[in-house]
């Protein structure tokens, strides 16, 4: 949908539109910026009056200081298993929960989708607190399966994943009902392979949830070999005060990662939206 | 009846798993949790029922009730963020060259994980920082302010945070409607003679009411529940200035082990936040069912 | 494939607490990473070549970090053997039953501690922790503004440190000193006067009075530095002002002065330093105590092995030798008795002569705190605010200090007693 572009658009106007946008990048970008030039910088008292806008004496010590002090390299090998865990536990169960919704007709349907909704309203964060006992009970402190767990059904995938079935034609579907399949068979060999734009937005939205989650797994974990690292970045601040560099650069490490998959992905998330919004 | 339910013992199957873990995890901790609010419940002891004692304690806390006035105060930002992402949407619902460029730009704070954030703006909001930096050579201010360590400032420090972090999701939002809107509607207008001010208010924002009602209810149980920007922060610091009812009940639950008193604060903001989504479903008829 | 991973997770982290393989210790810092990394390795690589079949882990964590970690741990039922605490927190965790006593295991070595610290540790008359190390504080103060002004030795009393404040401020127009008046009440404390009595707040009596009304003359004159007075943590600004040349004295730990050797050698080369003033009750300024406390929740059959563990952790040798390196005071009468820290070198400089005279306060020490309330921050803040509208001037101070204690009282009264 394309704002049809005035011919008298003045060159003011676009000057003025561009530097509006530029302003509020500013905003946005500038601690990154600031971040990444700490980082890089070797030299100088990072609290200077003036402070540096531009690295001076760059290198990437700070960044091999990281990989020394903390164990950094865990930190990641624990955001990827969470994230890869989260991710294809969420897809599965979701997409099998979704599909009855969208496509069959059964006692109680009007029943479990409210409830779905009902999650929607139900203040979620509050409800670490009372998750946490459960978890200890189960005694699934200090485990991955306990950080996944909780996260691993939203009402949210649920609802994409089912407005990605309900796009699927009726009469793929009852061909195969037509040819005897089980419902089992029509999931797994037509529905799902139909949708894997839809699996594909899904999954990436929620592998960076899963890494960028913090609050969660900084209650279940308490072994700092096993933090992710969201969480590993926070304990490096606590125990590198006084090096803000080497924090810079640990910072950096942690949310590269993201930040790539969001440029090389971004039409995901905005796909994302769109489904929301409907 | 048969045909229409011949499925039922299947859908149950797909279900159940799903079903199981919302049940244990999204509502068991609800009801639960409002039940242990009314109790002493310890490690140590046998549970016994309080009644309202845990209530009592926390709206006499001076710390509960500060958090709770806070957890307020956020949602003052609610029309600032909802204008400001309306106002992005419109400013990037082109195809200007590096249109995309500045969408990603506005996003990016949304992707970022929420301790990474409190990294860097503990860096900007620095005595010595960035911040301070530019305030100064603008000739704004003298003297170096403390913005996380003022407690005048610090929960305004939390709070603009917490807005740099939602603006960009908001905005994507309001985008996607924004590029939903048919462009015959547009066309006509502008044929009629509609200026681009009067197409903007008598159109625009008609259409995107559903997602203005949307957007705005979530931005509201989102600052009625705001926490983890406190936690990476300030800690509720300086003086306690910067708690929210949340806030609140992660400090006492977690780091005091008084696990009664911070259900019971979870159990007030829950309370506030099922009301005002009540309130809104009332007055906003859901499309799709 | 994965499902089966998964599988193995979950058993893994059910099955994990019980299998213990040789005996494991997990006793966990806060604060000691990096720089005391090679002492905790080579005090537990000692330790277990001295018992083997003994396996130590060692877990260091962020100070803002380890209540919620511990708590985490004592809820799942697995806590660790031994957690570095300071006081305040070990009253609370005491108080709500989560710590475990350790008469018993800390009897054999007892006698070796210095009775403060044992004192600090001692609640409803029941001991729950092993010291580790403390802190005291020194006065320095600069002897060029101390020359201008027409002084000539250290303070020896509270008194004596604002009217030498004052004496600063009118003869060089600079401040005379820094207390830290958001721990007001640790001052009032010190200087013997109590915050409460009986569960209710007393600290509006004529004496409380005086003392914050000598602070508020002393603040007019230009005594007190203005910066930070009433911030949670004024030190930062405060070392900063005495690095500046623009305070005279500053009350400090001797870790401090190590600080100022090394961002400024020029108000290094002036400072000279005399013990902390004791108040009328004999306890000397800053006392700080850490100290090792076992947690609710270790297994009886471990408390053994705990104990003899916690006893090597904290004995002579090892806090001589963690002292020295932390620029802290060791807990143990013996190792606080070594000339490391009563001999000064010749051509000592101010860092030397800190540690010596803060040797001499350490038996004196205690960690000065108001014990045994819940949310305690909160009646503080109060007090604190009251203090600063008296201090400054904006309130009469009797005034202030008279709704202050009824907000005190108001909360008092309704706390469950303990």
């Amino acid at each position: 949908m394309q704002k049809r572009s005035r011919p008298l658009k003045t060159r003011l106007q676009l000057i003025g539109h561009y530097a509006v946008l530029c302003a509020i990048a500013v905003v946005c970008v500038f601690p990154f910026w600031w971040t990444l030039v700490t980082a890089i910088s070797t030299e100088g008292n990072i609290f200077a009056f003036p402070p540096t806008f531009w690295p001076k004496a760059p290198s990437f010590e700070n960044f091999i200081e990281v990989f020394n002090a903390i164990p950094i390299w865990s930190f990641f090998k624990n955001s990827v298993l969470i994230a890869v865990f989260t991710v294809f536990w969420k897809l599965l169960l979701c997409s099998l929960a979704a599909y009855p919704l969208a496509r069959l007709k059964f006692r109680g349907r009007k029943l479990v989708f409210g409830l779905i909704l009902a999650t929607l309203v139900l203040p979620s964060e509050v409800n670490f607190l009372v998750n946490f006992i459960t978890i200890t009970q189960m005694s699934l402190v200090d485990t991955y399966t306990g950080v996944i767990l909780p996260n691993v059904v939203t009402a949210v995938a649920i609802l994409l994943l089912k407005q990605a079935f309900e796009e699927v034609p009726q009469d793929l579907i009852d061909a195969a009902r037509v040819d005897g399949a089980s419902e089992w068979v029509i999931f797994s060999r037509i529905m799902l392979p139909l949708i894997t734009p839809w699996l594909a937005t899904v999954g990436i939205l929620t592998a960076v949830e899963s890494w960028n989650e913090y609050i969660w797994p900084s209650i279940v974990m308490s072994k700092p070999d096993e933090f992710p690292l969201s969480v590993g970045v926070l304990y490096l601040r606590g125990t590198f005060g006084s090096s803000t560099r080497v924090i810079a650069a640990g910072t950096l490490i942690t949310i590269v990662p993201t930040l790539l998959a969001f440029l090389f992905t971004q039409r995901f998330f905005m796909r994302g939206m769109d489904g929301a919004v409907k | 009846m048969k045909l229409a339910h011949r499925h039922t013992l299947q859908a149950w199957l797909f279900l159940a798993p799903a079903l199981l873990l919302l049940a244990a995890f999204s509502f068991w901790p609800v009801g639960y949790g409002s039940v242990l609010a009314f109790t002493d419940y310890s490690l140590i002891r046998e549970t016994r029922f309080v009644g309202l004692d845990n209530f009592r304690y926390i709206f006499n806390n001076e710390m509960f009730v500060s958090g709770l006035k806070n957890s307020l105060m956020f949602l003052l930002m609610v029309p600032f963020v909802q204008v400001g992402a309306i106002t992005l949407a419109v400013l990037v619902n082109n195809r200007l060259p590096g249109i995309r460029l500045f969408r990603a730009a506005f996003y990016v704070p949304v992707v970022t994980t929420v301790s990474v954030v409190g990294i860097m703006w503990g860096f900007m909001f620095h005595e010595q920082g960035a911040l301070n930096y530019v305030m100064m050579t603008l000739k704004l201010v003298n003297a170096p302010v403390g913005w996380l360590t003022n407690d005048s400032l610090a929960l305004f420090a939390v709070m603009f945070v917490t807005l740099w972090r939602g603006l960009g999701w908001y905005m994507v939002m309001y985008l996607a409607a924004l590029q939903s809107i048919p462009s015959d509607m547009q066309e006509a207008a502008m044929l009629d003679g509609a200026n681009r001010w009067q197409r903007f208010w008598k159109i625009t924002v008609p259409m995107l009411r559903p997602t203005i009602m949307l957007c705005s209810i979530l931005s509201v149980l989102a600052a009625l529940k705001a926490y983890q920007e406190v936690d990476v922060l300030t800690q509720g610091g300086p003086m306690n200035s910067t708690f929210t009812a949340l806030y609140y009940a992660y400090d006492q639950g977690l780091k005091h082990l008084k696990l009664p008193r911070a259900l019971a604060a979870s159990f007030v903001v829950s309370l506030f936040c099922i009301a005002i989504a009540l309130l809104c479903l009332r007055y906003l008829k859901p499309k799709h069912r | 494939m994965i499902k089966r991973l998964l599988a193995v997770f979950a058993c893994a982290g059910l099955l994990a607490p019980q299998a213990w393989a040789a005996e494991k210790i997990e006793f966990w810092t806060f604060s000691m990473k990096p720089k005391f990394t090679p002492y905790f390795n080579a005090v537990v690589a000692r330790y277990e070549a001295q018992n083997p079949g003994v396996r130590i882990e060692w877990i260091d964590f962020p100070w803002d970090v380890i209540q919620t970690k511990l708590v985490t741990r004592i809820v799942a039922g697995t806590p660790p053997a031994l957690v570095s605490l300071n006081v305040p927190w070990a009253d609370e965790f005491a108080r709500d039953g989560l710590l475990t006593q350790v008469d018993g295991l800390i009897a054999p070595a007892r006698a070796s501690y210095i009775p403060s610290a044992l004192d600090d540790l001692r609640f409803k008359g029941r001991t729950y922790g092993f010291p580790m190390y403390s802190n005291v504080a020194v006065i320095a103060f600069n002897t060029a503004i101390f020359k201008q002004a027409g002084l000539t030795r250290g303070p020896a009393s509270l008194d004596e440190q604002l009217a030498f404040a004052r004496q600063i401020a009118q003869r060089t127009g600079k401040a005379g000193i820094a207390p830290a008046l958001s721990k007001i009440d640790g001052l009032f404390m010190q200087q013997g006067l109590a915050v409460i009595t009986d569960n209710r707040a007393v600290f509006n009596s004529p004496q409380h009075v005086a003392l914050v009304q000598k602070l508020a003359d002393t603040y007019k004159v230009g005594g007190l530095l203005k910066e930070s007075l009433f911030a949670e943590d004024n030190f930062p600004a405060v070392i900063d002002a005495y690095k500046g040349g623009r305070l005279g004295m500053l009350l400090a730990p001797p870790t401090a002065m190590q600080r100022i050797r090394g961002d400024a050698k020029d108000i290094y080369a002036i400072t000279d330093v005399a013990p902390a003033p004791l108040g009328p009750t004999g306890i000397a300024d800053g006392g700080w105590l850490v100290h090792f406390a076992i947690p609710k929740g270790v297994p009886a059959r471990q408390l053994p092995s705990v104990g003899k563990f916690a006893r090597f952790l904290t004995n002579d040798e090892n806090q001589l030798a963690f002292a020295r390196q932390a620029s802290v005071f060791p807990t143990t009468v013996k190792a606080a008795a070594d000339p490391f820290f009563l001999a000064t070198p010749k051509n000592a400089g101010a860092a030397e002569k800190a540690v010596a005279a803060g040797a001499l306060s350490m038996g004196h020490s205690r960690t000065l705190y108001v014990a045994g309330i819940d949310d305690y921050d909160e009646l503080r803040r109060s007090l604190v605010k009251a203090v600063e509208a008296g201090v400054t001037g904006k309130q009469d101070v009797k005034q202030a200090l008279d709704q202050a204690v009824a907000i005190w009282n108001r909360k008092l009264a309704t706390l469950p007693r303990h």
